[in-house]
């Protein structure tokens, strides 16, 4: 009898600890960012200022962390989901199907071995690039000289229906496929990995961020973020926070999400 | 002195006259030269729809300019009017875009946007 109670005690004792420890890695709000005037689609840290991409009125714009402007690049046709890789910024123009790069305040542009057609996302990792190719509904992933081509159009596994951001992250390819209301993995062959947020009811997956041990992917009709770990299990969905959000950066624990129609930013900590 | 004001005023007065004859007759010779288009269309809810019509609209020959208003679900195209597109084009356009037109509506007057008023 003793030993059973005593290990009743030790059950319960460790579904606590579990709790504990899921409760101090779950996000909380902390504040929400008013933005001066600009509509939000993608989102970079760069120490302690963000860069943002103002699609309405074709610029890209670095802010401090209350919001306030501090320069802007313009005359970008309709920039979407950024990339950051040292002091480079990665910038898809979803009209011209072309990536410029900003680096020291220079403008140039990156040639790109394949056609797009609206390029809304684009990761990058030393020499690989990956672009979110919208209507063509692939993921163009350009190594070096070899191009391979990630999915096609359809509603399969590993079929595409007009993506929209795109994340590399230990040789895999996480994209937010955002017509198909999910999130999905391939290899950098182009393989197939997995499905992630198909049993959430996602409306639209418009942008994702990929840490060490989680996947967030951006409800943007939902207005909703949702959290995974890396194989795919819903840890925390976070509502009522947002107004159309389509991106999402972390440094280190905290997170950002910009919110498209809101013009804000709504913060968050572990 | 009196007079040095009275000329002045009337200098004023005729540059100023001149200044809204040149803006009207520019206005009339655009409205000559241009056709307005105001495109409805349903499901325009997120910009990558929006921006996306807006890429293959400007793809259209002959368009000067394009203004999407997103919350609205409006598309306000201007057109020279030696090159204004078929009913049909547009439609073709839209539907290839991924969305269905509700009405599309030429003018020979430009549209007053919602953030122009």
């Amino acid at each position: 009898m003793i030993s059973f109670f005593l290990g009743l005690l030790i059950i319960f004792g460790c579904s606590e600890n579990k709790k504990k420890k899921q409760e101090a890695t779950r996000w909380k709000f902390s504040k929400e960012i008013p933005l001066e005037n600009i509509s939000p689609i993608g989102i970079v840290a760069e120490g302690n200022f963000l860069w943002l991409s103002d699609v309405d009125k074709n610029r890209i714009v670095k802010i401090d962390l209350d919001g306030k402007i501090i320069e802007f690049f313009d005359g970008f046709q309709r920039p979407m989901h950024i990339a950051i890789q040292e002091d480079k910024i990665y910038v898809p123009e979803y009209i011209s199907d072309t990536v410029k790069i900003i680096e020291k305040g220079i403008v140039s542009t990156l040639e790109l071995k394949e056609n797009a057609d609206a390029i809304a996302g684009i990761a990058v990792d030393v020499n690989t690039f990956a672009v979110a190719d919208f209507y063509n509904h692939r993921i163009i992933l350009e190594q070096e000289d070899k191009v391979t081509i990630l999915g096609k159009e359809g509603h399969n596994d590993g079929e595409l229906y007009y993506p929209t951001d795109v994340a590399i992250k230990n040789d895999l390819i996480y994209v937010a496929d955002a017509y198909n209301n999910r999130a999905q993995v391939f290899d950098l062959k182009g393989n197939y990995v997995r499905m992630i947020g198909l049993n959430e009811n996602i409306k639209v997956a418009t942008g994702l961020k990929v840490t060490d041990t989680q996947v967030i992917i951006a409800d943007f009709e939902g207005n909703r973020i949702l959290i995974y770990d890396l194989n795919g299990n819903l840890l925390q969905i976070i509502s009522d926070k947002f107004n159309q959000p389509t991106d999402i950066e972390i440094v280190s624990n905290t997170m950002y999400v910009i919110n498209y129609n809101g013009s804000s930013i709504s913060v968050f900590n572990k | 002195m009196k007079n040095i004001f009275k000329q002045t005023g009337v200098l004023v007065l005729i540059l100023l006259f001149s200044m809204a004859s040149i803006t009207t007759i520019n206005a009339q010779t655009n409205d000559q030269k241009l056709t307005y288009v105001k495109v409805e269309v349903k499901g325009l809810a997120c910009p990558f729809c929006a921006y996306g019509l807006e890429k293959k609209l400007k793809d259209l020959d002959g368009v000067e300019s394009i203004k999407i208003d997103v919350e609205e679900g409006l598309v306000y195209l201007t057109v020279f009017k030696s090159k204004k597109p078929l009913k049909e084009k547009l439609e073709k356009i839209v539907t290839d875009a991924g969305f269905t037109p509700s009405s599309i509506v030429f003018s020979k007057k430009s549209f007053t946007l919602k953030d122009e008023n």
